[in-house]
Formats: structure tokens, C-alpha cells, sequence
């Protein structure tokens, strides 16, 4: 939600109470509504539904930034193993890659845990009940704490096997990295 | 103070204090070494005349006994007010350990913050220097030196010589423009932050100076706090709900973190910023404290690990080319073994578990432990706190600065932790189980894989609660065993002699032709079969600063096999049977 949109918000409001104060004013004093504005209503309305699909487009960002990461884990994997094929040096592009698993379970690089430490600074938790329950660690979106521990192990494990990487075992780990997004795009949905 | 009192002995040879100077009788020089001018000297610095007793613990034991008050260590160090409304009051100062006058003895630096009244300044806390006589007592030479701390609300000091002219320098790191003191020669120090470009005004913390693109001289490294102004400091008020029963500062959260600087040293006094062409730009804008540069995958040159506070903690993996790669989150010295961010205050680094490869410790929030990640030699990490015993004996203690030396001599490195609570409040809450002192912990390396919390057995002065933060370890009176300076919130520091030589030891001075120890030099030590390694630097532990000679504890060795030291550069050079119980200075 823009800083734009929230003042335009927040000007409708208190326009509809001005204009409710007014109507109110009309009435004779036995005739005082007992029910809150129907302008009110509508416009706290209104703003329900930016504040219910600004929850649905941060949810939408952070879907959208795993599947950019994953996207390009997928082209890091398909790289290595062509550098291996070729008989070339892979270590980079695994350690690479490492980075990017372990993004999956950060839900971002450390730019966008900046972000979220911020709106977690002005009090929004996107999974405040899941918090509480110990299944999402403080400010994540779609990762659990479940998932994100796979995913922080799966990038140790990558990251290990760059010194010396081999086919297979990226296989095997992508093949872990892959079941896992896979369980989290499945549980998203 | 009660737990302050002193034992006083007649030194074993106190008299005169002459350098000694003896040739070893056989040197050798491998690699590049050939081609050095290589010199290695049993060297004895002077032992100061009131060492303390010999041994008051048997082997393996451990004594620590209070000598602050005789030594002569009066400064009080300010933090703010005594609520704590500001986290800036509760983050306390640092100490140093420095040789300014080159004599051999280690004298002390300690950092002083602001003492307020509300929003009233009441006093601007005066940085101390002071030099070490040789006699068991210090001597406030503060004003002679010019190293008052300029006036700013200080935060940590990291020693080392950044213009390479043998004489010990000073980066003090304040709640404002960081001061860069310049080590004359004379007795005195000046000023030369702002001609050097590395004042960076902001709340900077811990800090280290290394050769981090190989180039022979000094970078440096200043990890940054939070974003905030002094009026927002001066202006605070508590309101953060603590476990619904009362209100204490704010933060960290709900505040902007602030971006750590790497200057690259260009030479000339001058150094440039190079944070983010380095390859160190601090994109989570995380709550930075600790900085220690250590080489974790033995590939010769210094990474650098960084001890954020409710952040990942960083660890930077040096390319070889002046460039690094953040590599902590999948190295595993980022999180927990849960993948938990901590709350990060100090670090240590080292071989402390005594496998050849270096670990990574740092200290932790109470009612969360502080980590061991042991490392693999190979730059990978785990988080072994759980199966060392070190995540209960560390749970309940809000810690603070960290060293790993070997306090009993028995030939393994121990860990010692200062703690103390950010929150006044919690004595009015006993239900909760926590002190605002806290006693420091010292963790016993019990040479199985285990660390035993052995505090209770470290004498009565050890258990003495403080509010404590800086941790600087040192050997300050040349009798072979580690000394403990910390620092406290409000009072002046404690320096806790160690009275406990219970094996025998040796102390490795790798220097420079200028004659400073020569940051990054590794040394590996020899003796009975068992390796033991070490390393030359500065920063690490919170806002601290340690001896810069590497000291290993021997056992029962009375010879060492070999002494090799590793410069930066790979060229090495190895002394073999060399005498137990000496300061062995070995020259580039």
C-alpha cells in the first residue's frame, strides 16, 4: 500500500464523518441514529479490502520473489552441470546456487530482510497467528520454519559439494531442493 | 567493594626490569622464509614485580583474583542514565590492550560514554589511558597521551600499528565520528580520523584492522549499530513492554539499522571507503556489534565474521583479491542450528575445540545461548552448542564480550563470556529468574569435545556480579598466564589477575621488522605429540581488544617441538625445540 493511497483513505474518512456529523445535525433530537453511518460503514469497507489485498499482493511479491529465485537456482543447476560436463571448474556457479537455496529459506536475499524487518518495526506480522504458533519464524510470508530449515540444510549441503561438485550428488540435492519448493507452491494454493 | 581485595607477594625476581635477548639454537626457515631475514629471540619481557602467586589452584585449575583497585583502575565508565531509557545507555564501552610506549608491558585503554540526568547531560565520561609500571599498578597518563575520546559518547577501541611505523595506534569508535588516534612515539597521540576519511559519524561498534587485499598494509572494517540521532537519545523514554511487566527501552527492533564502512587503506596516512566495490555492502542493514578477520578455510587470507544483534551474523568469505562473498547463510555460522537469527553482542574466533580448524563463538541475548559453530577447516560451520554443554551453562546470562584462551595452562583453550542485562527492571522481577549483574561464565575446556562450567570454581572475584559488556584478555604482567579486563556499565573496570598457572605455557610474538606483531600471522605450536594453533589479531570480543601476542597453554610440556608461524603471504618460519615458559618473539 502506497503512502498515497493510505492518505486518500484516510481524507475519505474523514470526509464521511464530516458528512455524517451533518446529516445528524439535520435530525430532530428524538430522532438520533442509533447505528453506525452507512457512509462510515462503506468507506471502513473500502478500506478493509486495500488492507486485505495489500496482505494478498505482499503474499503475491514474496511467492513471485521464491519463484524468481527458484527459477534461477533451476538455470544455476542446468549451468553447473554443463561446466561439469565440459570438464570445467563448477565452483562458483554451485556456491552460487548455494545462495540461492538458502534465499528460498530467507524468503529474499538480505535487502529484502531489510524489508521485512522494517514492517515488522511498524508492527505488521503477515502470519501473526502462525507466529504464535511456532509454525512461520517472525515476519515470513510463505516459508515456514519447517521449510526454511530445509532449505538453509539443502544450500549447507550444495554449498559443500562445491569444492568438488559432481553430477550426481547436485542432482540429488536439487532433487531435495525441488520437493520441498514444490510442497511449499502446493501448500500456497 | 567487598569482592575487591588483593593479594600481595614479593615477585620472584622483581628487581630491575632488564630485557632478556638468547639466540635459539636452531632455526629453521622453509618457503619464502629462505629469502627473509629471519630472526627468532627467547624473548622476556618484563615480569611485573607483583605477578601474584605462582599458583594458588593446582593443574587444571582456576583463580582469579581482583586487583582492580590496587592497580589503580578508577575511571568510572558512564552509559546513560540508570533506568536505561535509551539502548545507547545499556550498550556500554569497550576496552584495549596496548603497549603504547613499546616497554614490553601492557597498558590499558578504556572507552567512556556520557552520564545523563533525563535528557540533561551531566557529564561527558573521559576516555583513560593507562600505562602499566611494572609493579602491579597503573598510571593515568590520559592527558600526557591526548587520547581522551575527543569529547564523543564512546563505543569500542581496536589497537593496532595502521601506518605501519612500529608504534601501536588506536581506532576508538564512538556514538559520532570515529577518532583515529596515531600513535607518535612520543608518549602522545593525535587525531588523524579525518585526514585518514574513516570517521563514518554515526553509532559505530566493534572494529579490525587487516590486510584484507593482501597488499601489505592495514584496512579496516567498522561494523554500526542503529540509525539515531542524540536528541532521540537524550529525548527517550521507556516504552517497550517487557513480558507485560514493566516498560523498557526500545528497540532494536523498530529502528533503522545502520551500514557497516570497510576502508580500504590507500597508503599515506589516507584510507578510501570500499564497502560495497569489496564486495561488504551491508544490504540487511542489520544490527552490527562484533568484527573479528580470521582465516576460517585456511586459504591464507582473512575473512571476516560479523556478530549482528536479531540478524543473521555475517560471514564474509575473502576471495583473495581484496573482494568477498557473503557466505554465512549457507555456511552455516549465520543462524542457530534452528535457523534462528540471535541476538548477537560479541565474537570469538579460533581453534577452541582442538581439531586444527577454526571455530566461530558468539555471545547471545539471555534466555537464548550463546553459539559454538565449530568449523571444518573448510569454511563450513555447525552450530555445537547443544552437544558441548555450552548451550545450558550460557542460556540464562545476557552476554556480551568473549575470548578463548587457555586460563589453566592445561593445554586447551577455554572460553570465558562478561554478561550482564540491558534492563535495570529485571530485579524488580525475580519471578523471572534474571539479575541485572550477572556473573561472567567460564567455560572449561574439558578436552572431550565438552565445554564445564567451571565459574564457580574461578575464585570469589570471579563471581562477583556486574552489568558487564567489554571483554579484553592479556597476559599484563608477563607471568605466562591470561588476565581478564572488563568492562562494567556505570563503575569503573575490573581487572581479575589470573593466579592459577597450573601447566606450563609459551607466548609466540610473530613480528614485523618494525617490530609490531604482525596482524594475520598464524602460529602453530608443537609440543607432545599436539598441535595448537593461534592467530595474530585485533577487534573480536564486544568492543574489545586483546593482547596481540598468541598464548598457548602447554601442560605438562617443558619443551616444544616446533614453533611455526605463518605469514601473511604463505612465507613461514619454524623454530624447533624450543624452551617451555617464555615469550618467543620471531621475526619476519
Amino acid at each position: 500500500m502506497t503512502k498515497r493511497t493510505i492518505t486518500s483513505v484516510g481524507c475519505g474518512v474523514a470526509l464521511a464523518a464530516l458528512a455524517a456529523l451533518g446529516i445528524t445535525s439535520l435530525h430532530a433530537a428524538d430522532d438520533i441514529s442509533s447505528g453506525t453511518p452507512a457512509e462510515l460503514v462503506s468507506t471502513y469497507n473500502t478500506l478493509a479490502d486495500v488492507i486485505l489485498s495489500a496482505k494478498a499482493s505482499e503474499a503475491n511479491v514474496v511467492r513471485s520473489i521464491l519463484a524468481a529465485t527458484y527459477r534461477h537456482a533451476e538455470v544455476g543447476v542446468a549451468a553447473a552441470k554443463a561446466k561439469l560436463s565440459a570438464g570445467q571448474d563448477a565452483r562458483v556457479i554451485v556456491e552460487k546456487l548455494a545462495t540461492l537455496v538458502s534465499q528460498l529459506g530467507n524468503e529474499g536475499d538480505a535487502s529484502v530482510a531489510a524489508i521485512r524487518k522494517r514492517l515488522l518495526e511498524g508492527g505488521h506480522h503477515h502470519n501473526a497467528a502462525g507466529e504464535q504458533q511456532g509454525i512461520f519464524d517472525e515476519g515470513f510470508v510463505i516459508v515456514t520454519k519447517a521449510s526454511r530449515k530445509v532449505f538453509l540444510d539443502l544450500a549447507g549441503r550444495i554449498g559443500k559439494l562445491a569444492p568438488k561438485p559432481d553430477a550426481a550428488s547436485l542432482d540429488a540435492a536439487w532433487k531435495d531442493v525441488a520437493a520441498e519448493y514444490a510442497k511449499l507452491t502446493a501448500a500456497g494454493r | 567493594m567487598e569482592g575487591r581485595r588483593r593479594r600481595v607477594r614479593e615477585a620472584d625476581g622483581g628487581g630491575p626490569l632488564i630485557r632478556r635477548t638468547i639466540l635459539t639454537g636452531r632455526l629453521l626457515s622453509i618457503g619464502f622464509a629462505a629469502t627473509l631475514a629471519l630472526a627468532c629471540r627467547h624473548e622476556a619481557p618484563p615480569r611485573a614485580a607483583d605477578a601474584g602467586p605462582a599458583a594458588l589452584a593446582g593443574p587444571g585449575g582456576f583463580h582469579f583474583t581482583d586487583v582492580s583497585e590496587a592497580a589503580g583502575l578508577t575511571r568510572v565508565l558512564h552509559a546513560g542514565r540508570p533506568g536505561k531509557d535509551h539502548l545507547l545507555d545499556s550498550a556500554g564501552t569497550g576496552a584495549g590492550w596496548i603497549d603504547f610506549d613499546r616497554d614490553g608491558l601492557l597498558d590499558i585503554y578504556l572507552v567512556n560514554g556520557w552520564k545523563l540526568d533525563g535528557s540533561r547531560v551531566i557529564e561527558k565520561g573521559r576516555n583513560a589511558l593507562y600505562r602499566n609500571r611494572g609493579d602491579g599498578t597503573f598510571q593515568d597518563v590520559t592527558d600526557a597521551a591526548g587520547v581522551s575520546g575527543e569529547g564523543h559518547w564512546g563505543s569500542g577501541v581496536t589497537v593496532a600499528d595502521y601506518d605501519g611505523d612500529g608504534w601501536p595506534d588506536m581506532l576508538v569508535t564512538n556514538f559520532g565520528p570515529n577518532v583515529l588516534y596515531r600513535n607518535r612515539g612520543d608518549g602522545a597521540f593525535e587525531n588523524t580520523a579525518a585526514a585518514a576519511g574513516v570517521e563514518a559519524p554515526g553509532w559505530n561498534t566493534g572494529a579490525a584492522f587487516f590486510d584484507a587485499d593482501g597488499d601489505g598494509d592495514l584496512d579496516l572494517y567498522v561494523a554500526a549499530y542503529i540509525v539515531a540521532t542524540m536528541e532521540e537519545v537524550l529525548n527517550a523514554t521507556r516504552r517497550l513492554d517487557w513480558k507485560g511487566v514493566d516498560k523498557v527501552a526500545f528497540g532494536p527492533f523498530g529502528m533503522t539499522g545502520a551500514v557497516d564502512h570497510y576502508f580500504r587503506n590507500e597508503g599515506k596516512g589516507r584510507f578510501k571507503d570500499a564497502t560495497a566495490e569489496a564486495g561488504l555492502a551491508d544490504k540487511g542493514l542489520a544490527f552490527g556489534f562484533g568484527v573479528r578477520a580470521v582465516d576460517i578455510d585456511d586459504d591464507g587470507d582473512l575473512d571476516l565474521y560479523i556478530a549482528n544483534d536479531s540478524d543473521a551474523n555475517y560471514l564474509y568469505r575473502n576471495e583473495g583479491n581484496g573482494q568477498f562473498m557473503e557466505v554465512g547463510l549457507w555456511s552455516g555460522a549465520a543462524f542457530d542450528a534452528h535457523g534462528a537469527a540471535q541476538a548477537s553482542m560479541g565474537v570469538a574466533a579460533g581453534d577452541v575445540i582442538g581439531d586444527g580448524a577454526v571455530d566461530l563463538f558468539v555471545t547471545n541475548f539471555s534466555e537464548d545461548f550463546s553459539t559454538l559453530y565449530q568449523g571444518d577447516g573448510q569454511g563450513f560451520f555447525e552450530d555445537v552448542s547443544d552437544r558441548t554443554g555450552i548451550g545450558k551453562a550460557t542460556y540464562m546470562p545476557l552476554s556480551w564480550g568473549a575470548v578463548f584462551e587457555d586460563l589453566d595452562n592445561d593445554g586447551d583453550r577455554d572460553i570465558v563470556e562478561a554478561s550482564g542485562h540491558i534492563y535495570p527492571q529485571v530485579d524488580a522481577h525475580p519471578e523471572f529468574g534474571m539479575t541485572y549483574r550477572q556473573r561472567s561464565t567460564l567455560l572449561e575446556n574439558t578436552a572431550d569435545g565438552r565445554f564445564a562450567d567451571a565459574s564457580a570454581r574461578a575464585g570469589e572475584d570471579f563471581q562477583a556480579p556486574w552489568c558487564s559488556r567489554g571483554l579484553a584478555a592479556a597476559d599484563y604482567d608477563n607471568d605466562g598466564d591470561i588476565d581478564l579486563l572488563l568492562t562494567h556499565l556505570d563503575e569503573p573496570p575490573t581487572l581479575l589477575r589470573n593466579d592459577a598457572t597450573g601447566g606450563s605455557w609459551l607466548t609466540v610474538v610473530p613480528a614485523g621488522a618494525n617490530g609490531a606483531p604482525v596482524i594475520g600471522a598464524r602460529v602453530l605450536v608443537t609440543a607432545g605429540g599436539r598441535t595448537q594453533k593461534g592467530d595474530v589479531y585485533n577487534g573480536g570480543s564486544y568492543l574489545s581488544s586483546h593482547d596481540p601476542r598468541v598464548h598457548f597453554g602447554l601442560g605438562t610440556a617443558t619443551m616444544v617441538e616446533s614453533v611455526e608461524v605463518i605469514w601473511p603471504g604463505g612465507a613461514r618460519s619454524v623454530a624447533k625445540d624450543v624452551k617451555a615458559n617464555q615469550f618467543l618473539t620471531m621475526r619476519r
